[in-house]
Parts: structure tokens; C-alpha cells; sequence
């Protein structure tokens, strides 16, 4: 299959990194959201984030122009009939992606490929609601999406081998390692990182050390590239909370059970990287503040 | 003998035909953007008419394919039939060691050029793509012509690095050369100009282009080159930065938390001429601004023309004297202050500049040193792609005897 262009239904963190990985690989993409005004986010984000690859010399000025030329914007879900691969990124709940889903079963060709970010929503519960559940698979991102190269991709239970295969055709395409995992709660990746996150919280809630600390602690002392409380900054405070309640739900295990700060920061407004300050204080480009 | 030259890379495709008899080109063009929205291709031919279009190309096959068709195309190509091309001469960046000159394609040959990816992941695998599909299309023989080969007369003890030689055992790591088949024919010009052979005559042949690199020539066989590994080291360029410590990119890294990606990204697309001016990586701005008295691109400029000057000291004694200096490419063809500032001082050397002369030398062939000057200064007009269709005519003639 000769993939030339993408579909992506968000504009958000996640969405943003897919999509600027896609156009990054010269692969044209098209981004949906509801109003011009979070496509124009998205797009800022888009910017701002190859601005700061750009300063730490990841792109080059050239390598922008070439990315942002490849990434178009729409409101109109019409626009995404004609693409081959369509990414969803936005919808937080069962109830919503199913809903895009339906909504873009209507509009795309029966071959169109659909594939959705997803953490800890099940691919089999989408496929449940849908026409055709066998071209639907599941992807899980790490941010920052264009800089992981570890994707790892959940098959439904009615996905096919066809549908497997192209979703690995193009994870290699855009430079990502993929690998299959079963569909469970938190799949791989955040059930094992969620508990380190979660109980560096708690450290720093104790009093144990300061957060610069608990991350140096686990960044020097593991070689882990960064600390656990930045991991969450990146994340979105919000985000990971979610990531908890639900892992805690399904699996009922107290390692999961999200530490009692995590809701205090986002009563405050404290959602990690994307609002200026989380365990941390971040610069209007998105830079960490040192010493905050 | 008609032959399309082929320079394939991830996105593009270049060619050239040309008649080897005559030396002629009969036409050149090039595909854009493959595989992406808005590809075009565009045909030239030496009376000024050029075609451009937007095609859709998904491929390399497709690529070719579009210019075989529009070289044979009634109203605007050039040819009646494509029969009529007798041969394919394609440009491949790494030969690794296993190729000291140019080679009849087999299917072997492929086999080994993918065995030797790991040595030039970006440009060998566009080059395969492009052997592939021409070997999918046109039913000629074809040749490979590769940048290292002409460096592959370098003795060991010049293309050997000190570190564990075990890295060389087990990763080929060693000096390669590259840009070999414009140092071969701008040597081998040099000499017809002076009409003679290469036999027994010494030279350094330097060429400036976006990359640049330095060959030390003996009997027309290379002895030394600037670039190494990769084309990373040696003079300044465009956007990298030749030779420096190696230390300072491992203290950079650490400094700056950089990936393995960005730290490559620094070297190979943000230094050099760009990363010394902080404006341009064209040199052609760079003097209009040193002209204009800026004080950065007088640095640029000394920095620049200062490497070339220490490189030509150096293959001075590697050679025990040169008979001649050769300037080719983009800058050396065209930058009469960068050869003049590279050349400045050496009369002890014997090297001496006919300044008005040099002045006036622009793209054309020419000696721009002075009479008295024990080591001739010359300007040659690079054409690799002469060098890789006369190749190809050679070894396919070779072939019919």
C-alpha cells in the first residue's frame, strides 16, 4: 500500500505530535477539529514545538517550511473522505470515539483504515458500535509523539492481520518501532510507568525530598532520561490522573490509586507542560524553567 | 553511443543524456517531490527549451518511467524510440571497499551494494531504488559509477583512523573519499589542458561546492582526500563543519542534553559557512556581504579560505611538491576571492597567483597563475556526469567486443 495521506481528528497534544510526525515522514496530512480556533492552537503548537527542535538544532528552517506545507486544517469532517488512514485523537471517552467513528464511517471509502490514540479505552468496545470493526486498530503514543519512536499497536478483537500490517507498514514509515500488545488495561508502557509516577507523588507529598531530587534520584540513578514528576509534567497533570482512576478501576489495584496531589494541582490549574507550571515551571516556549 | 545518466535520491531523480561520441548533452532534467503531493518533472534541452510538469509520481519506477517517456515523447522529447538509449550509467555515493571503479550492474552488484547500506543509509538506498527500477524498465546494460572509487588507490596508512583498529575489522571504519569522479576528471582535464598525461605530474585538485573536499593526486591515482567516513570531515562547507575536535561534540552533547539525531543535525546542517555567519550556507551571500565590509563574513571567508590553505600545505609535503592546483565546483569555479585568499602567502611554496587573471576567471577553463609560478594554478569545470556516461560507454563496449 502506497501511503500518501492521513486523517487526524484532534488537534491537541497528542494529535499535534502525530501530525507532525506524519508530515516530518512527507506524508500529507489533514487535521479535523470543530472550531478554527483550536485548529489554530494546533497548528501554534505544531510551530512552537519545531521551533524548539529547530533551536537545539532537530529541524532546520528548510525542514519546517517542508513540514508545515504538508499539514492542512478543516472543520468540515467531509474533508477526510478521500484520506486512507484516519488517526483519532481527541475523543477522552468510550461514548466519544465511538461517536467520531460512526460519524466517519458515513463519510469515508469502506477501505479507509481507522486508527485511534488510545490509552486505556478498549479497541473491541469501538469495534462493538461500528460497521466495519475489522479495519479498526489501536495506537498507543508516548510523548512527545514526534521524538518516541515506541508505538505501541492494540488489535480489537475483530481487527485484521491486513490491518496489522499496514499500521506497522506506516509506524516504520514514520520511524517508530511498534509493538503488539493484547488489549489490557494501561497496555505495556503506562502500566508499568503509572505506579513510578504515582509513587513519586506520593514521595514528594510525604516530605521525603524536593521534586528536583525525586526526578534526579531516578534520572542518575536509573539512567532513566527523565524523572518520573517531569514524565507527568509532559503528560498533562489531568491526564495522568485519568490515566490512574482508570487503570485503578478496571484492575483494582492500589498502585494505582491516584495520589491525593494530583487532583489538588488540577483543582489549580497546575496541568504540567502544557499550562506553565505542574511539579515544575515551564517558559512560554515550553521550556523547562531550571530551578523552579 | 547514447547514454542516460541517472543520479537517484530519496525524492528526486536527476538525469542527463548524452552522446559519448560527441561529448554532447542532449538533454537534462530532473523529478521533484516523489512520492509526495505536487511532483513535477522537467526536461531541458541545449537549445533553451525546457518543459516542466506536474506528474504524479509515486516511486522511482514511476520516475523513470516518466522520463523515458518524455525523452521519447513526439512533440517535445528527444528521442524517436527509446531503443536508441544503448546504455544507463548511474551515480552511486558508496562503494564501500569492495568497489575500486566503475562495474558492470548485476544482480550480485545490487546484492552487495545493499549489503554495504549500513555505510551510507542515506544515499545508497535511493541509488538501489533507482538501479532497480531502471533495471525494471529499459532492457540496456548499466553501470554503477561510485564517489569513492577514484579514492581507493589511498594507502592504508592515510585511510586508517587511530582508534582500536578492531572498529575497522569489524564496522569498516576508515577513510572512503568522496566527490572521486569530479577530483578524476578535473585531474585528468588539467593534464589534457597541458597536454600531457597524469603520469609522473603531482597535484591537489580542490572542490568547493556545497560540500567541499581536497584530493592529493600522484600519477593520477588519489593518495589523500579530506573527506573521510562520511563527508562530514575535512574543509568547511555549506552547513558542516569539517574537521574539529571530536571531544567538542561529546561536550556539547552533554552540555545540551542532545539526541544522537540532533547532535548530527548540528554538524552536518547547522555549522559550517550557515553556522559561522548565522545567516547563509551560500557562499555567494557570504561575499556579497564581506564586499559590504561585514565583519562576520570576513571571519567566514578567512575561516573558510584558511582550511584550504593548511590542506594545501599539508598534501605539499604528502606530495613532495605539486605541479598543479585545480579549483573546481560551485565556488572554486566561480569564487575568485576564495582561491585568492586560499593561495595568499605561499610564494615560499611556489605559488604564485596572476591576480588579474584569477579576477577575471568565472565557470571557464583557464590557468590563473603567473608565469613564473613553479606550481600552475588552474580552474576546470567539473561534469561528473561526462565522466559516469563515458564510463558507462567504455565498460558496455568492452562488453559488445
Amino acid at each position: 500500500m502506497r501511503i500518501q495521506k492521513i486523517g487526524v481528528v484532534g488537534c491537541g497534544t497528542v494529535a499535534q505530535g502525530i501530525a507532525l510526525n506524519i508530515a516530518h515522514a512527507k506524508l500529507e496530512v489533514i487535521m479535523y477539529d470543530e472550531t478554527e480556533n483550536w485548529l489554530k492552537e494546533g497548528l501554534a503548537g505544531i510551530e512552537l514545538t519545531i521551533d524548539n527542535e529547530i533551536s537545539r538544532w532537530g529541524l532546520t528552517p528548510a525542514d519546517k517550511k517542508a513540514i508545515m506545507s504538508r499539514i492542512s486544517t478543516t472543520m468540515k469532517m467531509r474533508d477526510l473522505k478521500d484520506v486512507q488512514i484516519l488517526i483519532e485523537a481527541k475523543g477522552r471517552s468510550l461514548e466519544e470515539k465511538a461517536k467520531i467513528f460512526m460519524d466517519m464511517e458515513a463519510i469515508c471509502h469502506d477501505t479507509t483504515i481507522f486508527m485511534t490514540n488510545t490509552t486505556t479505552i478498549g479497541v473491541t468496545d469501538i469495534q462493538k458500535q461500528l460497521m466495519f470493526p475489522e479495519r479498526i486498530i489501536g495506537l498507543h503514543f508516548i510523548l512527545p509523539v514526534h521524538k518516541s519512536i515506541i508505538v505501541e499497536v492494540i488489535k480489537g478483537i475483530h481487527t485484521t492481520e491486513d490491518v496489522v500490517k499496514t499500521t506497522k507498514f506506516l509506524m516504520d514509515t514514520l520511524g517508530k518501532k511498534s509493538i503488539e500488545v493484547y488489549e489490557y488495561p494501561g497496555f505495556v508502557t503506562t502500566r508499568i510507568i503509572m505506579p513510578m509516577i504515582n509513587t513519586a507523588a506520593h514521595v514528594l507529598l510525604e516530605g521525603l525530598a524536593s521534586a528536583e531530587d525525586i526526578d534526579r534520584a531516578i534520572n542518575l540513578g536509573y539512567n532513566i532520561t527523565q524523572g518520573p514528576l517531569a514524565m507527568a509534567d509532559e503528560m498533562g497533570i489531568d491526564v495522568a490522573l485519568t490515566y490512574l482512576d482508570s487503570i485503578y478501576k478496571q484492575l483494582g489495584d492500589p498502585s494505582y490509586r491516584p495520589c491525593p496531589l494530583f487532583r489538588k494541582m488540577v483543582r489549580e490549574g497546575r496541568l504540567g507542560v502544557k499550562s506553565g507550571q505542574g511539579f515544575f515551571k515551564y517558559d512560554k516556549m515550553k521550556r523547562r524553567i531550571q530551578n523552579s | 553511443m547514447k547514454v542516460l545518466t541517472l543520479n537517484c535520491g530519496s525524492s528526486t531523480v536527476k538525469y542527463k543524456l548524452i552522446d559519448t561520441e560527441s561529448q554532447v548533452n542532449i538533454a537534462t532534467g530532473k523529478v521533484e517531490r516523489i512520492g509526495m503531493i505536487g511532483a513535477s518533472l522537467e526536461l531541458k534541452v541545449p537549445d533553451g527549451r525546457k518543459v516542466l510538469r506536474e506528474v504524479e509520481i509515486l516511486d522511482h519506477v514511476m520516475a523513470i518511467n516518466a522520463i523515458l517517456k518524455i525523452l521519447a515523447e513526439p512533440k517535445v522529447g528527444v528521442l524517436k524510440d527509446l531503443d536508441e538509449i544503448d546504455a544507463v550509467g548511474h551515480r552511486v555515493v558508496h562503494g564501500g571497499e569492495t568497489f575500486s571503479g566503475s562495474v558492470l550492474i548485476t544482480d550480485r552488484v545490487v546484492q552487495t551494494l545493499k549489503d554495504n547500506i549500513q555505510l551510507a543509509p542515506l544515499h545508497n538506498p535511493p541509488n538501489i531504488q533507482g538501479i532497480e527500477a531502471a533495471m525494471a524498465l529499459l532492457d540496456v546494460p548499466m553501470v554503477g559509477v561510485f564517489d569513492t572509487a577514484f579514492h581507493s588507490t589511498i594507502p592504508e596508512h592515510s585511510f586508517i583512523y587511530p582508534i582500536p583498529y578492531q572498529l575497522y575489522k569489524k564496522y569498516a571504519i576508515r577513510r572512503y573519499g568522496f566527490h572521486g569522479t569530479s577530483h578524476r576528471f578535473v585531474s585528468q582535464r588539467a593534464c589534457e589542458m597541458n597536454g600531457h598525461d597524469c603520469k609522473n605530474r603531482t597535484m591537489i585538485t580542490i572542490h568547493l561546492g556545497n560540500g567541499a573536499s581536497m584530493a592529493a593526486i600522484r600519477n593520477g591515482k588519489s593518495v589523500d582526500t579530506s573527506m573521510g567516513f562520511t563527508p562530514l570531515e575535512g574543509l568547511v562547507m555549506g552547513t558542516r563543519c569539517g574537521d574539529i575536535d571530536p571531544a567538542i561534540i561529546l561536550h556539547i552533547m552533554r552540555q545540551e542534553k542532545l539526541s544522537l539525531h540532533e547532535a548530527d543535525n548540528l554538524l552536518n546542517k547547522f555549522s559550517g559557512i550557515l553556522g559561522i555567519s548565522g545567516r547563509s550556507s551560500d557562499m555567494r551571500d557570504i561575499e556579497e556581504l564581506y564586499f559590504a565590509g561585514d565583519k562576520q563574513a570576513h571571519l567566514v571567508i578567512n575561516i573558510y579560505a584558511y582550511r584550504i590553505k593548511k590542506y594545501i600545505g599539508s598534501y605539499f609535503a604528502v606530495l613532495n611538491g605539486v605541479d598543479y592546483i585545480v579549483f573546481t565546483a560551485g565556488i572554486g569555479e566561480n569564487s575568485p576571492l576564495i582561491r585568492e585568499k586560499s593561495l595568499e602567502g605561499l610564494d615560499h611554496l611556489g605559488i604564485l597567483l596572476d591576480k588579474k587573471k584569477n579576477d577575471e576567471v568565472v565557470g571557464q577553463e583557464a590557468v590563473i597563475s603567473a608565469k613564473d609560478s613553479a606550481t600552475k594554478v588552474l580552474v576546470v569545470p567539473t561534469n561528473e556526469e561526462l565522466v559516469i556516461a563515458l564510463d558507462t560507454a567504455d565498460i558496455v563496449s568492452r562488453l559488445k567486443k
